[in-house]
């Protein structure tokens, strides 16, 4: 992608329709964060209900830049050795067993305790040095010779001391190895933390962010989305199929339906050779929309109505 | 960073977006990649750059058009400098028209500074070159370049940045005009209606007239500018620190969203130390499991982990008269805190004692402490009688890792407080804390009892502002 030296508004269109052709479509405040992280050097903090298209936006990314994915998937009680680097341990065991009868040619000729130490001091700290030291994501990323794209995904389900972690990388793009020293980034890789909102992120690390919010689809944008993500599926069913979502949204419900399980229902009404929504075939497939029987039993006596008014609104 | 976005930025910070230092050098650096042309585009980068929640973005969205409306684009578009500055050479056309060409001259090179003074913003560069000539030469020759650069100097002496109350506006504009010499200006005026010279006064007043309207103008740019999260800012400083009794009606709304704030604010602090790692006991049979791969040495530890313990609290409220207002807070806050003190029972008494965490649970605390008030308050306070139902209650729950929080001015119209209850609650809980409304000179005066009842207590303070209430509830996370 050449959009770097552009002026900002083509920059941004084209970064627009790089994402479409990728098959990801998004609004310009997504490519516009795009642009600035690029620009700005700075990790994007993407925040939003599930479901919206948070995770994909990076694996989109990584598809435009052309830039491998390293993902990490965050989890309570995810650590430094699971996330940044680990020692070698089995392999530094092995290599001191092997070396044992080497040790003894090597002070063969050394005097004393002393003379030994000495002599053993010269080998260095070998068995601390890059070639124990086992990569994890974060350090793959930094370590990497082309621009990747370093996916740190649902960041709040991590804890508070892997969050401090964290920091060193997103503002200055290294790491800290106390037995080796500090790893800078060779190219700096396009960051992306995604969060559910489970827990505010602390000041610290948004402070170091851009931070993007992404909105469940309005009308319009979903239509697209649908159209890139299922083409086969016809335009009347699908503008029905979109208006029906949007009207469950406006509803009271434990989790609202998002843009997955949009897509996911188009496939189904397509594996199910429907041409339009029938009351029947809404109510068999609603469990694709909706993830809780309590929402499913609230939202049945709802269906004739909200079909009516989405193919009122086709019209 | 130029004058405009540094103004922006105090004005997110007055409006509760808090823009740190880092994130401004970001704004500046986006502001300088997209300029100020496409609003639009501005706004939502400038917001990814700023804006770091959901709230601030609300907040963000709204001071942008606010401020923006009013900003004149300081990078380019000199024709809506003109417009602002429009309105105030109009009226000068009256009296000098060929004055309004050198006026423009003034400002179109100059633009970077117009993005200041629209917004009521001063540019430091006129300031410095602005009290060159005395008010009374400069209004003789009505040079209005001067005019304004001298009105802005003195703007800025005057501290006009610091605006906050609408009935600030005339003092700041009589302190702006006397700053530029208003004085003397009317000595001289008064001198020539003296002397007879009926037209010469009557043209330098008519001049002062217009730069008197000319500097109210801007005193209330100013004020709209500022004033909105200012004022707010101010009224919230002080509520922190008024007594609690004191609290107009109308201010429960603010106060509740401070008690709200600070609440979350210990939450923060207090739910980051949840867990401790790497510390404390070393899990022999974890650790030995663990490092069977390599060849029994202990290369990875395991470590008996400790998890914080909440603090259990009991607090126990005087719902009567003056204390109820306190009271209120109290249980307000209590409340807020439930994500790091999950386990909050309370209490409410005057005369009898009854449990009311049911109805903060089934109200929440906005109705469920007007209920309480109206259920147990209004009858004579009587501290033991209310102490006995408290021990029939829940004295068996009282463990070591209990705090009971008493919140009562301790005056018992004469009945006996029953100490001795208080102590076998001292000796089971880990802490007693008494919070009483009044000042401490005044403890054991009438029927108060507060002499004898401190000595059972672990912490008797008197606590009426939000400020005491916030210290002594950091203090009980803190201490768990």
């Amino acid at each position: 992608m050449t959009f770097i030296d552009k002026d900002p508004a083509n920059a941004i269109d084209l970064i627009k329709d790089g994402f479409e052709k990728a098959g990801y479509i998004c609004d310009r405040h997504i490519a516009t964060s795009i642009y600035l992280s690029q620009k700005l050097d700075k990790p994007i903090l993407v925040e939003g209900p599930p479901g919206v298209g948070k995770t994909e936006l990076a694996k989109a990314a990584s598809e435009i830049l052309a830039a491998p994915l390293i993902r990490l998937q965050c989890y309570e009680g995810l650590d430094e050795s699971k996330a940044l680097y680990e020692w070698k341990y089995g392999k530094q065991l092995l290599y001191t067993q092997i070396l044992k009868e080497k040790l003894g040619d090597l002070l063969e000729d050394a005097v004393g305790i002393e003379q030994s130490m000495d002599k053993l001091h010269q080998f260095g700290d070998s068995f601390y040095s890059e070639r124990f030291l086992e990569p994890r994501p974060l350090l793959q990323a930094l370590k990497s010779e082309v621009k990747t794209v370093l996916l740190i995904d649902e960041i709040d389900k991590s804890d508070h001391e892997f969050e401090a972690y964290l920091l060193e990388i997103l503002s200055d793009y290294q790491i800290s190895v106390p037995e080796i020293g500090t790893i800078k980034a060779k190219t700096k890789p396009l960051v992306f933390l995604t969060s559910n909102n489970t827990r505010e992120m602390s000041d610290a690390l948004k402070r170091r962010c851009l931070h993007l919010y992404i909105p469940f689809p309005d009308a319009s944008l979903e239509r697209r989305i649908i159209q890139t993500r299922v083409p086969e599926l016809e335009e009347n069913l699908r503008n029905q199929l979109v208006s029906f979502v949007q009207q469950l949204r406006t509803q009271d419900l434990k989790k609202l339906p998002a843009v997955s399980e949009t897509i996911d229902w188009a496939r189904t009404l397509l594996l199910l050779h429907a041409d339009k929504l029938e009351v029947d075939l809404v109510r068999n497939t609603l469990n694709m929309l909706l993830k809780f029987e309590e929402d499913i039993d609230n939202m049945h006596s709802e269906v004739p109505k909200f079909i009516s008014v989405a193919q009122k609104e086709v019209r | 960073m130029d004058r405009a976005l540094a103004d922006f930025v105090e004005m997110l910070r007055y409006s509760d977006v808090p823009v740190s230092i880092s994130e401004s050098v970001d704004a500046a650096e986006t502001v300088r990649l997209f300029g100020y042309q496409d609003r639009g585009l501005l706004k939502t980068a400038l917001a990814q750059v700023m804006a770091k929640t959901i709230e601030e973005q609300e907040t963000f969205e709204r001071c942008f058009d606010e401020f923006f409306s009013y900003q004149i684009n300081p990078d380019l578009a000199p024709e809506e400098t003109l417009d602002e500055e429009g309105e105030e050479t109009d009226e000068n056309t009256d009296t000098s028209p060929e004055m309004t060409p050198a006026n423009d001259d003034e400002n179109s090179p100059n633009p970077a500074s117009g993005g200041g003074e629209g917004g009521g913003g001063f540019s430091g560069e006129q300031s410095e070159s602005g009290s060159a000539a005395p008010l009374l030469d400069m209004l003789e020759r009505n040079d209005r370049t001067e005019l304004t650069m001298a009105m802005t100097a003195a703007a800025s002496a005057a501290n006009l940045r610091n605006i906050v109350l609408m009935t600030q506006r005339g003092l700041f504009t009589r302190r702006i005009m006397e700053g530029m010499g208003l004085d003397e200006v009317n000595r001289e005026i008064s001198k020539r209606n003296k002397d007879g010279d009926a037209e010469g006064a009557d043209r330098l007043s008519g001049r002062l007239e217009l730069l008197f309207d000319a500097v109210r103008d801007m005193v209330e740019r100013q004020l709209a500018l500022t004033s909105s999260g200012k004022a707010k800012q101010f009224r919230q400083d002080i509520l922190k620190n008024v007594r609690l009794s004191n609290v107009e009606h109308r201010d429960f709304k603010y106060m509740r969203q401070l008690v709200q704030r600070m609440a979350k604010r210990l939450t923060d602090m207090n739910s980051r130390v949840k867990k401790v790692k790497n510390r404390g006991h070393l899990d022999i049979r974890k650790t030995m499991r663990r490092n069977v791969a390599y060849d029994g040495i202990l290369f990875e530890t395991h470590w008996k982990q400790k998890h914080k313990d909440r603090p259990k609290v009991l607090a126990v409220c005087d719902v009567s008269g003056s204390v109820a207002s306190v009271a209120r807070f109290l249980l307000l806050f209590l409340y807020s805190l439930n994500e790091v003190l999950p386990k909050v029972r309370s209490f409410a008494f005057s005369g009898d004692l009854g449990e009311i965490t049911g109805e903060f649970d089934r109200l929440g605390p906005e109705e469920a402490i007007p209920f309480a008030i109206e259920k147990y308050g209004g009858r004579s306070t009587d501290y033991g009688r209310s102490l006995e139902d408290f021990k029939e209650l829940c004295l068996d729950e009282i463990d070591n890792r209990t705090t009971v929080i008493f919140l009562g001015d301790g005056r018992s119209n004469g009945a006996d407080p029953r100490i001795d209850i208080l102590k076998e609650i001292k000796l089971r809980a880990k802490r007693v804390i008494w919070l009483n409304p009044e000042r401490k000179s005044i403890w054991g005066s009438g029927d108060s009892e507060m002499l004898r009842i401190a000595p059972y207590c672990s912490t008797a303070e008197t606590c009426n502002s939000l400020n005491k209430l916030e210290l002594i509830l950091r203090d009980l996370l803190k201490s768990s």
